[in-house]
C-alpha cells in the first residue's frame, strides 16, 4: 500500500471502501454549506473532533466517509459513524510525519498539517482491518 | 428462527477466570502507583475488586444497602472503584477534542462541579420523602419498563459523576481539599447504591461487576419486545430500514442531550433460547423540559428498539452493556449481525407502559423524516448559540438530566424547581467557568485527572465522617 497517505483508529470494520475528494469542514457554516450544496456524496469529510454534534447534519444526511484527527471508536462520532454503517478513519495521523495528536498537548499546527496534506486530494478510505484505518491516494 | 450459540466465543467470557478480551491498549493506575497497571474489561474488575479493603464491591445485601452511613474504608473503596470504572468507559471516548459546535469540555466539568455542590440536598429530600426502601424501589422500577431514564448511565451518574467526578474536578482546581464534603459525599454514594442495588436484585451495583452484562428486565417486558420482533435478512430492506431508523434516532438522542450518553440506554444481553442475543435500546429523542427541545415536540419522548443479534455471523468474541448504557462489541461492527428487530414508542415519560406501542417498520418513513428535520433544525438553531448560553444549556443537558428521573419518581421535580431553584447555576460554579479555561485547565488538567484517573484522590485515614466543609482559606 504504497499511496496510504494517513492511517488512524479504525471506527468499525467494514469492506465499504469509499471514495471522493477530501474535504475540510472548518465550522459549521461549511457544514450546512455542503449539504445545502448537494454535494455531500461526493467528499470524504476532513474533521478535527470526535463528537456527534458538529457532523449531526450531515450523517443523518448520507455522509459517504469521515477522516476525524481526534477521538476513538469508543467517543460519540466512532459510535454514530458504526450505526449509519460510514466508514471512519480516527484521529489520523500522516505517515510522511513525526506528528501524533496527543489529547490536551496538541497545538494547531498538527492538525493544520494533516489538512494541508489531504484537503482536496481524491482519496478512498480502507476499513477492513480491524484497528486500523487507512486513507488512500487515488 | 435458530442459531447456534454452541462453541460461540462470546459464551466463554462468562465462564469462571475467564479475563475477557482487552478493548483498548492503555492501562489504568490511579491510587496505586506502587502496584501494577490494570487494563479495562473483566479483568480490571476482578483486579480492582482484589484491591479493595472491604466488601462493599462484593455483592451485598438489602440490609447493607438500607444502612445510612459507608465506612471511610468503603468510601475510599467505592473511590478508588468508580475511579477505574470511569476510565474504562471514557478514557478513550475523551480523546475526541473540540467539539467545533458546542463548549462540552467546558460544561462537562462545570455540570460535574455543580452536581457534587447541589445534588445530596435534592438525596435527602427524596430520601425523606420515600425513605431509603422507596429509593431502591424506584431502581427496580425500571425492571419493567421501557423507554424510562431509570437506566444505567443515569444511575451511574448519580454516584461516578456527582461525586466521582465533581470530587475530583473540585480538587484539581483546588477548591476543595481530600477530607471535605465526607457527610455530602456519602449522601451521593448512598443514593446511588440504593438505586443501582433495587435495579439490578442480584447484589452487585453495575456491569462491570457482572462481565458487563445489564439484563435487568423481567421476562414480561423481554416477552413484550420479542413479540414484535420481525426477523431479517442483513442487507434486506428490512435491515436496511430498521438499522437506518435505530442510527438517525440515536443521532438525534445525543443531539438533544448536548451530545451526551444520556440520550441512550441499552440494557442486555439478553440470551434468547434459540442462542440469538437481545439488546432492548431506549433512543430518547424529546426531552420536554428542555428549551431547546421545542424543536423535537412532534417527536415521542422516546423509541425503544429491541435489536436481535447473531452472534456466530459476526463471530462475537465480546459483548459489553457498560456503565453508561452502551453496547460494545470484539468484533466492533455488530450491525451486519442484526438478524431481527422491532421500535416502540413512549410518547411521554410518564406514559403507562400499557400505552407503549409498537411502530412497525412498514411505518417508519414518516418518523424518519421528522427526525432528520429535527436534527438539521437543531444544528441550525445550536449554530446562532453564543457560547455561553451553549455551554448553560450543557451544564442543564448533565446536571437536570442526570437526576431529573429520580425527582420525577418522587414526585419532588415541581417542589425543587418551585423552592430550592433547581435551574440556578450556584455561584460557586458560575465563577469557576471564568477559572477553567485558566492555565489549561480544561485542556490538559481535566482529562489527566479525571478522565485518566489520576486525580480521585482518597479520603485520608481517620477523617471524621461528619465532616462537611468549613471554611474556605
Amino acid at each position: 500500500m504504497s499511496n496510504v497517505l494517513a492511517e488512524g483508529y479504525n471506527a468499525f470494520e467494514t469492506n465499504k471502501s469509499p471514495s471522493g475528494r477530501v474535504k475540510y469542514l472548518s465550522d459549521p457554516p461549511s457544514v450546512m454549506a455542503l449539504i445545502r450544496s448537494g454535494r455531500l456524496g461526493e467528499h470524504i469529510l476532513l474533521v478535527r473532533g470526535g463528537t456527534t454534534t458538529f457532523l449531526a447534519p450531515a450523517l443523518s444526511m448520507g455522509a459517504i466517509g469521515v477522516i476525524t484527527m481526534s477521538g476513538a471508536p469508543e467517543s460519540h462520532l466512532g459510535i454514530l459513524s458504526r450505526e449509519f454503517q460510514t466508514p471512519c478513519v480516527m484521529t489520523a495521523w500522516l505517515l510522511s510525519s513525526s506528528s501524533r495528536y496527543v489529547p490536551g498537548e496538541t497545538d494547531d499546527s498538527h492538525f493544520d498539517e494533516i489538512v494541508k496534506a489531504l484537503d482536496g486530494v481524491e482519496v478512498s478510505l480502507d476499513c477492513s482491518d480491524s484497528l486500523v484505518g487507512r486513507v488512500i491516494a487515488l | 428462527m435458530t442459531v447456534s450459540a454452541h462453541g460461540a466465543e462470546y459464551l466463554k467470557r462468562y465462564e469462571d477466570g475467564d479475563e475477557g478480551v482487552r478493548f483498548q491498549p492503555l492501562v489504568y493506575t490511579g491510587n496505586f502507583a506502587d502496584l501494577e497497571p490494570i487494563p479495562d474489561g473483566i479483568l480490571g474488575d476482578r483486579l480492582m475488586r482484589q484491591r479493595m479493603k472491604t466488601k462493599v464491591m462484593e455483592k451485598v445485601s438489602e440490609e447493607d444497602v438500607l444502612k445510612d452511613q459507608f465506612t471511610l474504608d468503603e468510601l475510599n473503596d467505592l473511590n478508588n472503584y468508580l475511579a477505574w470504572n470511569i476510565w474504562d468507559v471514557l478514557v478513550m471516548r475523551a480523546t475526541e477534542g473540540v467539539s467545533g459546535m458546542i463548549p462540552r469540555q467546558e460544561y462537562e466539568i462545570l455540570a460535574f462541579m455543580q452536581e457534587f455542590y447541589r445534588y445530596p440536598e435534592f438525596m435527602m429530600l427524596m430520601t425523606d420523602q420515600v425513605g431509603a426502601k422507596g429509593i431502591m424501589d424506584i431502581g427496580a422500577s425500571a425492571r419493567t419498563q421501557m423507554g424510562t431514564k431509570i437506566n444505567c448511565v443515569h444511575d451511574w451518574c448519580l454516584g461516578a459523576v456527582a461525586f466521582g467526578m465533581g470530587r475530583c474536578g473540585l480538587l484539581a482546581l483546588e477548591v476543595i481539599e481530600p477530607n471535605d464534603y465526607v457527610e455530602e459525599s456519602n449522601t451521593i454514594l448512598k443514593f446511588m447504591q440504593r438505586v443501582l442495588w433495587g435495579k439490578r436484585q442480584d447484589g452487585y451495583i453495575l456491569n462491570s461487576q457482572d462481565r458487563y452484562r445489564c439484563t435487568i428486565h423481567e421476562q414480561s417486558v423481554i416477552d413484550q419486545a420479542m413479540s414484535q420482533v420481525v426477523d431479517f435478512e442483513g442487507g434486506s430492506p428490512d435491515h436496511d430500514t430498521f438499522t437506518k431508523f435505530n442510527a438517525t434516532a440515536e443521532l438525534l438522542a445525543f443531539f438533544d442531550h448536548y451530545d451526551c450518553r444520556l440520550g441512550l440506554g441499552d440494557t442486555g444481553p439478553y440470551i434468547l433460547p434459540d442462542g440469538r442475543i437481545l439488546i432492548i435500546r431506549d433512543l430518547f429523542v424529546n426531552e420536554e423540559v428542555y428549551h431547546w427541545s421545542d424543536i423535537c415536540a412532534d417527536l415521542p419522548h422516546c423509541y425503544t428498539l429491541a435489536l436481535v443479534l447473531d452472534p456466530t455471523k459476526m463471530g462475537l468474541q465480546e459483548i459489553r452493556v457498560n456503565d453508561i448504557s452502551t453496547t460494545f462489541t470484539q468484533p466492533k461492527n455488530y450491525i451486519p449481525a442484526i438478524i431481527g428487530g422491532a421500535i416502540f414508542v413512549r410518547e411521554k415519560w410518564d406514559t403507562p407502559m400499557g400505552e407503549v406501542y409498537e411502530l412497525p417498520l412498514s411505518d417508519t418513513e414518516p418518523h424518519l423524516e421528522k427526525i432528520r428535520e429535527a436534527t438539521v433544525k437543531m444544528y441550525d438553531k445550536t449554530l446562532r448559540m453564543s457560547k455561553r448560553i451553549l455551554c448553560t444549556n450543557g451544564i442543564y443537558s448533565y446536571y437536570i438530566d442526570m437526576i431529573l428521573p429520580y425527582l420525577r419518581a418522587t414526585g419532588l421535580y415541581d417542589e425543587v424547581c418551585a423552592k430550592y431553584n433547581f435551574w440556578e447555576i450556584d455561584q460557586r460554579v458560575s465563577n469557576y467557568y471564568y477559572e477553567i479555561t485558566k492555565r489549561n485547565f480544561v485542556q490538559v488538567t481535566v482529562p489527566q485527572k479525571i478522565f485518566s484517573g489520576s486525580g480521585y484522590l482518597p479520603f485520608p485515614e481517620g477523617t471524621d465522617l461528619r465532616r462537611s466543609k468549613y471554611s474556605i482559606l
